[in-house]
């Protein structure tokens, strides 16, 4: 592929012609803020956080849907993008939660991140707020409408595995949110908790509800560990303080890497000290379930047992 | 003496408080006002325990260990206690966790999350703003203060310096310096124990830089300010150190004075100098430290072969390791030959 040379904020960056200028940005490390852009998933360009500058133009430009030019010369922080990102994430924040004080996401949240760089705060008004639809059906995920930012993530993230794609956009302009299935709790939905919206949300719309109260990011340490149900290998993270294992939670699913339940259950229990019981969906219901059951191994074990058996009484 | 605590035998000595008892057995009880280098004072009413026996709730770090007592920690009175003092303090605190600078290092915002206090339900009053900004190396918050006492104690019993104190009664209560004629006017040596005690965002200090707590990783240094030896942490994010907190287990166990905690931003100056310079054609340019060292032996050679040994004066700095001012003196009087040979013994 030909590669083009392009300034960005001064430096000369040299590289491949099918590049976006936010790409090409972030290989010579230039940091552009966005919050629907992820490396994994297709271009959205909902969130307007990754706008930039280009000579030429006097327009703003999402630096994740323009591709770069040769000779094209971006800013990424001028006075003006500064001031502009400012006013986005304003406008998110006067629909949001106040509530960095508890929220599990605390500490990893992009909103957070960006309020806090472009020094954006809660204000009083009595205009709209999203509406608190909270969906505490599922064991396994929380979905909290009144802190969706619409970035779309999860909808495409779901959308890549073909037998999932259960996650959609539904209702339009302000009243816009995501759905489960045919906009019906997790629990009745076909959603099968494989967690991977929840790796990908920037917020705190989708948490793990097995971590909540128990750590946050800035308590303790996390170690990325290696999924060993299957030979995908997803990774997940296992969150402990003093020592104790406490949580384990889905990393972002990458290079065809699809998360599943399954893979996320055997790591709870090969890893944390005191895992939450199990849960299966059975029809439209979750049920609390054994561990042998979750993992699919009841076969397994009554086939030991059978055989242990069998050796005592050959032994007697 | 033999007590019970959540149904399990412990040995403890004479003496002892609840609290103490409690942690050295690796039971947590969370705390907002103790500190095991000053004296009690039960301000923030978070250590509650029940003691079967006794009609109230008590504070663990006032209450002494008795025989045979029978102590809950966590019992569902003792949580719904915790949670009502964390209702109180968060009803009269900011929420504006979303940019504070605490944010992620604050034991008010990490106790609300384990006890589930999402917000404030006592919606009256809140504290008088009160901004002092006069002191040129941090910040005091009035609006954030908890009144858990931590500053007032370990400027009055560590450090020593007495420059804050209590002012007024009951809701009225602030944290103030005489007269309130504002910190820089005080006492206060600037020493930023007191920063460093504050479990919330009320002492800030004054960042040059923006950072979270949890984008920075911790790194242990011996400050190297004088000779002491304080041992610290440094705050570093990105490779650059941000903030400077004490160590508890050195020999200053805790403490800092003015230089070690603030003054760091001179490891990062852009005017710092990070190579030998040499001046030529008039000018200084930077060079290698094999040439620099080659021109200040020649030049001493030449010095020396002419003018005497006597010529020479060497002056170091009180900032070198004991171990580094004696090869400079033993360079100058062994090798050079003279005893003009001095250090600034002062900062």
């Amino acid at each position: 592929m030909s590669t083009v040379k392009l300034t960005i904020d001064g430096k000369v960056a040299e590289v491949s012609s099918g590049l976006t200028v936010l790409q090409a940005a972030r290989s010579i490390g230039i940091e552009i803020p966005a919050l629907c852009y992820d490396e994994s998933l297709e271009i959205f360009g909902a969130c307007r956080m990754c706008i930039v500058e280009i000579e030429g133009s006097n327009k703003l430009q999402t630096s994740c849907s323009i591709l770069v030019k040769n000779g094209m010369v971006v800013h990424t922080e001028t006075d003006r993008i500064k001031k502009t990102r400012k006013d986005i994430v304003q406008m998110l924040l006067d629909s949001h939660p106040n509530d960095c004080l508890t929220c599990q996401k605390s500490g990893e949240c992009l909103l957070q991140d960006y309020a806090y760089k472009y020094d954006a705060t809660f204000r009083k008004h009595d205009g709209a707020m999203r509406p608190q639809l909270m969906d505490t059906s599922s064991p396994y995920i929380l979905r909290d409408n009144s802190k969706c930012i619409l970035c779309g993530k999860c909808v495409l993230t779901c959308y890549q595995v073909s037998d999932r794609q259960i996650l959609s956009f539904s209702e339009r302009g302000y009243d816009t949110k995501i759905v489960f299935g045919a906009d019906q709790t997790i629990e009745e939905s076909p959603c099968v908790s494989c967690n991977r919206c929840v790796a990908v949300c920037p917020v705190g719309a989708l948490v793990d509800k097995r971590q909540i109260g128990k750590i946050r990011n800035w308590d303790g340490k996390s170690t990325v560990v290696m999924c060993k149900a299957c030979e995908y290998g997803c990774e997940f993270e296992v969150h402990s303080k003093n020592k104790e294992n406490l949580a384990v939670t889905a990393k972002e699913p990458s290079n065809g890497r699809p998360l599943c339940l399954k893979g996320r259950l055997a790591t709870e229990l090969k890893y944390l000290e005191n895992p939450d019981t199990p849960y299966r969906k059975i029809g439209q219901k979750f049920e609390k379930t054994t561990w042998d059951k979750a993992l699919g191994i009841t076969e397994l074990i009554e086939k030991m047992n059978r055989l242990e058996q069998k050796v005592k009484g050959e032994e007697e | 003496m033999q007590i019970i605590i959540n149904g399990k035998n412990y040995d403890v000595d004479k003496n002892t408080t609840i609290l103490k008892a409690c942690r050295d057995n690796g039971i947590e009880i969370p705390t907002l006002c103790h500190d095991d280098r000053l004296s009690p004072s039960g301000a923030c009413r978070l250590c509650l325990v029940e003691v079967e026996g006794w009609k109230n709730l008590h504070t663990s770090c006032t209450a002494m260990c008795k025989d045979n007592m029978v102590i809950h920690t966590h019992s569902d009175k003792v949580i719904k206690g915790r949670q009502e003092v964390l209702d109180l303090l968060i009803s009269n605190h900011p929420l504006e966790c979303l940019t504070c600078e605490k944010s992620g290092a604050c034991k008010l915002q990490d106790y609300c999350y384990e006890y589930g206090i999402t917000e404030g339900t006592y919606r009256w009053e809140m504290k008088k703003p009160y901004l002092d900004i006069s002191n040129p190396f941090y910040n005091f918050d009035s609006r954030k203060c908890i009144l858990c006492g931590l500053c007032v104690r370990v400027c009055d019993e560590l450090q020593g310096t007495s420059a804050i104190g209590f002012e007024n009664r009951g809701f009225e209560t602030n944290v103030a310096t005489p007269f309130n004629e504002g910190l820089i006017n005080s006492t206060c040596v600037s020493c930023g124990n007191c920063v460093s005690v504050c479990p919330v965002g009320a002492l800030e200090p004054k960042s040059k830089e923006k950072f979270r707590y949890w984008e920075t990783k911790d790194v242990r240094t011996t400050c190297s300010y004088c000779g002491v030896g304080c041992q610290m942490d440094l705050v570093v994010k990105d490779n650059k150190v941000v903030d400077v907190k004490p160590a508890f287990d050195g020999l200053n166990e805790g403490l800092l004075c003015v230089k070690g905690k603030f003054s760091y931003n001179f490891l990062a100056h852009p005017d710092r100098l990070k190579k030998p310079m040499v001046k030529k054609d008039g000018v200084f340019v930077e060079t290698s430290w094999e040439e620099a060292y080659d021109i200040i032996v020649d030049k001493m050679k030449y010095t020396k072969d002419n003018f005497g040994a006597d010529s020479f004066a060497g002056l170091t700095s009180a900032r070198c390791t004991n171990e580094e001012n004696y090869l400079f003196q033993k360079m100058f009087r062994a090798v050079l030959g003279t005893n003009n040979v001095d250090h600034c013994a002062r900062l």
